[in-house]
């Protein structure tokens, strides 16, 4: 492989990583708190993008307005999600709200599929993310280059909200011991909401970026992304937003420099992911940032 | 001869705490003795550690002379090492019975092929299992129970059951994580005496950590106090009584000495 | 000691000490055994073509969610990968039985490896080897599946069956690739299908009913204790996960041979959906629950058919909706685990003991005592 090749899958890699970054950061939040893998996290990815595409297409809006709007729109579903299917199985053993979530999943996609029909529909991608540059040989979509500066705006962002602000406080409290954090007085039900709102947005941009970069999109789109950053966060080690950020690069390299560098096992390129996460339960099940565990 | 069981220069540490420091303890064929020390102390911690559920991060154990501080949970019970839970842990949606049973889930001889086909062998080892474990709901006055769920045992029951169970592995030596708690004076009692008859009907060890001064002091021959994880003395309850290192670790807690 | 506050309430209904003697119940189950052989007797004889797809797919539906059961239900995993040990089962199954000829005619794109290109044994040995074959599986990704617990031990069964079915895409030269296999000769009948899940039903109800089966509710209940009352959790469990897969893995072969073709998309995550369905409305850790959920399910999943087809009211034709039937599967899922948990039998068991200490309750109930 020449070397502006790999640059280029580099590159590649490093785009891929910045959108399952964003989905595994919703992942790893959501866990931190209730302790649960919510498996309809991934099709949120798909609400977004068909609320943005919708929002163009239905009612003409311009991308700007109408991608904040699907945003938005995905982190209201991401709390009626908890407050309809997981709220009231908070007392519930695990395998209760395990299967809950995987019913919400399934109704969600399946839903979309009645509402909007099974064809693929193409995503009218605004003219301004459709640019290719062009240096020494290397073809960069400017999307692939927005994604991770968007990503990591968004991060920031976040970051922000969660260290600095004393709702961010009250989160991660809560991430450290539930039972201690309610017992304080502070109001765990906006806590969750919160962390759903802001854990679905970053999924939402996510989506309308996947959507941008794989024009065709489909009820089903989001339960492979999904699955692949659940993987990420657990590599990052769960519970850990910067873990789940670094998880998200590391696998889109991963899977792009796997797929390069082993080209006769493209096919088998969504099984690697699985693999991987195998492999980091049996050797370090606490991931890379992860703390020691404590029982 | 070597001693029954022995922990030694045990240290645990949790992230930055350290709940157990330097903990050495030898124990003998057929004594009973108690572990006392405020909360937090470390004492469900070095339980945790005999048996297995959490490895020491220093230190050695040793049970009749084999070094079990690497050995899994269910082997060291195997051994011969039972044990019952401070936050009680019965199998909740079973019956008493069932409970019971489980416990002679290591002893069993017949495959789980015999069991699948249904053969004799096997039916005849279910219904020792069986037998077996009545044997010992019987003695802890739960036969009539048998068939009730565990979770609608009342409290006092429920910790009765817990010993029961933990006898039915015929073990050489039990630990018992307060066992009084949340019981009535007379239900202490009629357990200080149970527990008395388990040690004379059988050679066994008991070990047990409990908070009500008075019902350690009356039981156990030998106390251990520990304090902050650390050792911080041993005894007769009379000698224990008059330690001053004691009684300071138990600021206030003067007038249930008076009581022992 | 507290007996005195505590009045035990006489339980006869749960003492199986109670209930009829032990010859008797092996009467009324050699009873049981003949009423089914005369109804499978009479439609396969009597019985329409639907008819008889419906039953196989009953048993075929009840061998499934009986080996799932036994690890969701009463080992209490939340194991999502049956659909990769129904995969292996159902091609191990497909390509054993099938005459070399005939693969050879299926494997256009590349040819089939040897020892299959020569290989060719009866369906039942097929069976056997679809069994053994995922049960190997289930032996070899125990290991890794076994040392966790909870969500992870689900988002791993769940890749190992998306796994399975990348694969089965993508060895052509095993499984012919997305292609499939076509033209199986159906083998699958009432008696195969129907035999194989009486016998599941028996086995793993006598498993969960011996000691064995007692110490892997006592690992769902509480592993630590489990442990600390000596059961091995890793041995037990693992028992349970190649029971299961030895019977999905047979289960597999059946369901290759009924509806004689076969490809990489018929494995999906959605086959394990559907027995998460059956099981949960059942009632999760109940045998009987499980037997009950499939045959709703099968039955349910043909009746809903009406939505996704055009309908007619008097003069008004509504347009059948496409996919209507996985909402209504979704939220009968979602509805059930939220408001009603225990599904139909909660833990509970439909046995003779059961049923007699039933019906001595109802004429206690009568007679003035
Ligand atoms: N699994 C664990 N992880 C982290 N810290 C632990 C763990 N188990 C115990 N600790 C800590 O170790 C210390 C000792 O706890 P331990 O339960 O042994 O005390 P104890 O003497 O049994 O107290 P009590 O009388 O309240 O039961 C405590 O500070 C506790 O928070
Ligand atoms: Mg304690």
């Amino acid at each position: 492989m020449s070397a502006t090749l790999f640059v280029q899958q580099l590159i590649n890699g490093i785009s891929l990583g910045s959108l399952y970054a964003l989905i595994a950061i919703g992942y790893t939040m959501v866990y931190g708190i209730l302790r649960l893998i919510n498996f309809a996290h991934g099709d949120l990815l798909m609400v977004a993008a068909y609320a943005a595409l919708y929002g163009m297409l239905l009612f003409s809006l311009p991308w700007f307005i109408s991608f904040p709007l699907a945003i938005i729109a995905t982190g209201a579903i991401g709390i009626l999600l908890d407050r309809a299917a997981y709220k009231p199985l908070r007392q519930a053993p695990r395998i209760s709200l395990l299967i809950s979530a995987i019913g919400a999943s399934f109704l969600m996609e399946n839903l979309a599929l009645v509402l909007i029909g099974g064809v693929p529909k193409a995503f009218h991608r605004p003219n301004c993310f459709s640019h290719v540059i062009i240096i020494g040989g290397l073809h960069i979509p400017v999307l692939t280059i927005y994604s991770p500066l968007v990503t990591l705006l968004l991060v920031l962002g976040l970051l922000y909200i969660v260290f600095k602000t004393r709702a961010g406080k009250a989160m991660r409290a809560a991430s450290r011991d539930f039972e201690a954090t309610r017992l304080m007085g502070i109001d765990l039900d906006r806590i969750i909401a919160l962390t759903f709102l802001l854990g679905s947005s970053l999924a939402a941009a996510s989506g309308i970026m996947w959507a941008m970069k794989y024009p065709q999109i489909n009820p089903f789109m989001g339960v492979l992304p999904g699955l692949k950053a659940f993987i990420a966060a657990v590599l990052g080690g769960i519970g850990n937003i910067v873990g789940a950020v670094l998880g998200g690069f590391l696998l889109g390299l991963f899977e792009i420099l796997i797929v390069a560098l082993l080209p006769d096992l493209a096919e088998y390129r969504d099984a690697f992911a699985f693999l991987l996460l195998i492999g980091v339960l049996l050797f370090r099940p606490t991931g890379i940032m992860g703390e020691p565990f404590i029982e | 001869m070597n001693p029954l069981f022995q922990m030694r220069h045990v240290t645990k540490e949790f992230g930055g705490i350290t709940a157990v420091n330097d903990f050495s303890i030898t124990l003998e064929r057929g004594e009973l003795a108690g572990l006392i020390g405020p909360n937090g102390a470390g004492k469900t911690t070095v339980f945790n550690i005999i048996t297995g559920v959490l490895r020491p991060t220093v230190g050695d154990l040793t049970w009749k002379a084999e070094s079990i501080a690497q050995l899994p949970s269910h082997l060291i019970t195997a051994r011969g090492i039972a044990r019952t839970f401070q936050n009680i842990k019965l199998f909740a949606d079973m019956s008493v019975l069932e409970n019971v049973m489980v416990s002679c889930h290591h002893s069993i001889r017949s495959s789980f092929w015999a069991a699948m086909l249904g053969l004799t062998k096997h039916r005849k080892e279910e219904e020792r299992i069986r037998e077996h474990s009545l044997r010992y709901l019987e003695e802890a006055g739960l036969s009539e129970l048998a068939f009730e769920k565990a979770q609608n045992l009342p409290y006092g029951l429920q910790r009765k059951l817990e010993i029961a169970r933990a006898l039915a592995t015929e073990p050489g030596m039990l630990l018992l994580d307060e066992p009084a708690a949340g019981m009535n004076p007379m239900e202490k009692m009629e357990l200080a005496a149970f527990i008395r008859r388990i040690r004379e009907t059988r050679e066994i060890t008991i070990f047990l950590i409990e908070h009500d001064m008075k019902f350690v002091m009356n039981l156990c021959e030998r106390i251990r106090v520990m304090n902050y994880g650390k050792s911080i003395g041993e005894g007769t309850p009379d000698e224990v009584r008059s330690n001053p290192q004691v009684i300071s670790a138990y600021l206030g807690g003067t007038a249930t000495y008076a009581q022992g | 000691m507290g007996n005195s506050f505590y009045l035990p309430r006489p339980k006869a209904a749960a003492n199986p000490a109670g209930g009829p003697t032990a010859g008797l119940k092996r009467w009324l189950n050699a009873a049981l055994f003949f009423l089914l052989f005369g109804v499978l007797f009479l439609f396969s004889h009597y019985g329409s073509g639907y008819q008889v797809r419906i039953l196989n797919n009953i048993a075929i539906f009840i061998t499934l969610a009986v080996s799932y059961n036994l690890i969701n239900g009463v080992c209490g995993l939340l194991h999502l990968g049956p659909n990769g040990f129904i995969a292996i089962g159902a091609y191990t199954s497909a390509l054993l039985a099938m005459s070399p000829a005939e693969k050879n005619l299926n494997f256009i794109l590349s040819n089939v490896i040897w020892p299959l290109n020569v290989i060719q044994v009866p369906f039942a040995v097929s069976l056997i080897a679809a069994g053994a074959m995922a049960a190997l599986f289930a032996f070899l990704i125990s290991f890794p599946v076994l040392r966790v617990r909870g969500d992870y031990l689900a988002i791993v069964t769940l890749g190992f069956g998306e796994v399975v079915r990348v694969v089965c895409n993508g060895a052509q030269s095993v499984t012919n690739g997305p292609l499939g296999i076509k033209g199986l000769y159906p083998h699958t009948n009432l008696w195969w299908s129907w035999g194989v899940a009486a016998l599941s039903v028996v086995v793993i109800q006598r498993l969960i009913n011996s000691n064995y089966g007692l110490a892997m509710k006592a690992i769902r209940e509480d592993e630590t204790a489990a442990r600390a009352m000596g059961v091995d959790p890793f041995r037990r469990l693992m028992l349970g996960f190649l029971i299961s897969a030895f019977f999905s893995g047979i289960a597999g072969g059946l369901l290759a041979h009924l509806i004689t073709t076969i490809s990489p998309g018929l494995f999906t995550f959605l086959l394990t959906f559907n027995l998460l369905i059956m099981i949960v409305v059942g009632g999760l850790g109940s045998t009987t629950g499980a037997i009950l959920g499939a045959a709703l399910f099968a039955w349910g999943g043909e009746a809903l058919r009406v939505v996704e087809q055009p309908m007619q009211i008097g003069p008004l034709t509504i347009p059948g909706i496409p996919g209507m039937r996985m909402v209504i599967f979704s939220l009968v899922l979602l509805l059930v685990i939220l408001f009603a948990r225990k599904g139909i039998m909660g833990r509970r068991e439909l046995s003779w003991d059961f049923l007699f200490s039933k019906l001595a309750g109802s004429r206690r109930a009568k007679t003035p005592s």
